[in-house]
């Protein structure tokens, strides 16, 4: 398993992000994180936490209060208040794909539209150029012979595989996944787990939020513990799930570990 | 007195009867086309954040909603003029009052099918670089439109069953058409049974295809 060198520059750089959703309402409290090249972090955390909330606000697809996002070094997303529009780098955010829990494909487009829609039509790749590479990736992914289908022909596991096609089609560098698996009835949560790592095998970096312990610790060479709004405790998989150092991330691996023994 | 009910005379009245139902057709084919088209900008506008806008389109859409038809017909074609100071053919003043009519009915159509599109395929947008252009043409319109022709297949029958009214300001529709004939023959029961049984045979296969329609659509992309 990859190690991270601290010694590198962070790939992104997680400072002091706050969101709320109203007056009353803070999901992120100040939350710093840094992601060093070949990190794959899963966040875990009890809900609320505020995981699913910092994985929208790297996508820029939340306003956020304050604090800043870096990338490489350049700023990437930066809060102006509440009330005002963040100063959003979209150069920097058309290198971040995002999987999201219910698919989110084009009901309308088939398959191979899902994928080349935004090739295609946002960033003008030739349509002969984004069809190859559609196709090709499908092929990898086990899902050649759906092409011309509509999504609402595919199973849960294949809606979310072509999910995250789609988003390779724009080739991120970095990936974020929003609790993918867990609207997948459960005899399919593999065939989309085992996409996910072998995207894991070609260092592609990924941010995940799970709460399949098993796989977080496979796939992840960090593992992000977030509660409250903040992170609480962040280290190696080992460390985390063998011997956390925080009663707080104890209690919580306790009580889902209880629970996944029980079930 | 005894009436004597006899269908056979209808076979006499079968071109005229035949050409107030094209004029039916044509003037429900005219206004359902005018009325898609402005249904569909007000359903935008009405989407729009400056509140002039939306607070015009808003009072459109509810007083035509509010009111009767055949008012609408009768005030455009007796009261528009004196204000307009010059007259108005009952031809023009039936489209514009079914145009009228239909935009407002429609623009509710498209308003909540624009509505019902989740949150979630602007997010997938975004995570995608779709802005614009292509997220308004290949992504929003066609899922609301989609969403929206089983509801604009029942509106359409709707308008075809109110063009009947055009006949009050003297438009030779089938209902105008049907009126005279029995007046001129004194056959009210055979003729206005005939009339109602024309708008029926053409009103019903569309009726029935509303719920087709929405199967195979929802089946198609599972709305």
């Amino acid at each position: 398993m990859q190690t991270t060198t601290q010694d590198t520059p962070a790939f992104i750089k997680v400072r002091g992000l706050k969101k709320s959703y109203s007056e009353t309402i803070q999901v992120l409290k100040g939350l710093d994180l840094d992601m060093y090249p070949g990190d794959r972090i899963v966040v875990i955390g009890p809900s609320g936490g505020g995981k699913s909330t910092l994985l929208r606000c790297v996508m820029g697809l939340e306003n956020i209060d304050e604090g800043t996002i870096e990338v490489d070094g350049k700023p990437y997303i930066k809060g102006q208040g509440r009330t005002e529009k963040n100063a959003i780098d979209h150069t920097i955010q058309k290198q971040v794909g995002m999987v999201f829990q219910h698919y989110t494909l084009f009901p309308h487009l088939t398959i191979l539209q899902n994928l080349t829609l935004a090739p295609v039509k946002s960033r003008g790749i030739p349509r002969s150029q984004a069809e190859e590479k559609a196709r090709g990736l499908l092929k990898r992914l086990g899902l050649a012979d759906k092409a011309d289908a509509q999504p609402s022909q595919l199973s849960g596991g294949q809606k979310q595989r072509v999910a995250i096609a789609r988003a390779l089609m724009l080739s991120p560098e970095l990936m974020l996944f929003d609790e993918v698996t867990s609207a997948l009835d459960p005899e399919l949560v593999n065939e989309v787990e085992s996409v996910m790592m072998q995207l894991a095998d070609q260092h592609m970096p990924m941010m995940i939020v799970t709460h399949d312990m098993w796989f977080a610790k496979n796939i992840a060479t960090r593992v992000v513990f977030c509660a409250g709004g903040v992170v609480v405790e962040d280290g190696t998989p080992e460390q985390i799930f063998s011997n956390p150092k925080e009663q707080r991330t104890r209690d919580f691996l306790e009580k889902i570990l209880h629970t996944e023994n029980a079930a | 007195m005894s009436y004597n009910v006899n269908f056979l005379f209808l076979l006499d009245y079968w071109d005229a009867l035949l050409e107030g139902l094209m004029t039916t057709l044509g003037i429900t084919g005219l206004c359902l086309i005018l009325g898609l088209g402005l249904g569909f900008v007000v359903a935008l506008l009405r989407l729009s954040s400056n509140p002039v806008v939306k607070a015009v389109t808003t009072l459109y859409v509810e007083f035509f909603r509010g009111t009767p038809v055949l008012i609408q017909l009768f005030w455009i074609f007796f009261c528009l003029p004196l204000i307009l100071g010059f007259e108005i053919s009952n031809f023009v003043s039936a489209v514009i009052a079914l145009t009228l009519y239909m935009g407002a009915i429609v623009s509710e159509t498209f308003r909540s099918s624009l509505r019902a599109i989740e949150k979630d395929q602007m997010d997938a947008c975004v995570a995608l670089g779709i802005g614009g252009f292509t997220k308004i043409f290949y992504v929003i319109l066609p899922q609301a439109i989609l969403r929206a022709i089983p509801t604009l297949l029942s509106n359409s029958v709707s308008l075809f069953k109110e063009s009947a009214l055009v006949s009050a300001v003297g438009m030779s529709d089938l209902m105008y058409i049907g009126q005279n004939i029995s007046s001129v023959t004194f056959k009210p029961v055979e003729m206005l049974t005939a009339v109602a049984v024309i708008y029926f045979l053409i009103a019903f296969p569309l009726t029935r295809s509303v719920s087709w329609v929405e199967r195979k659509l929802i089946h198609k992309i599972a709305l």
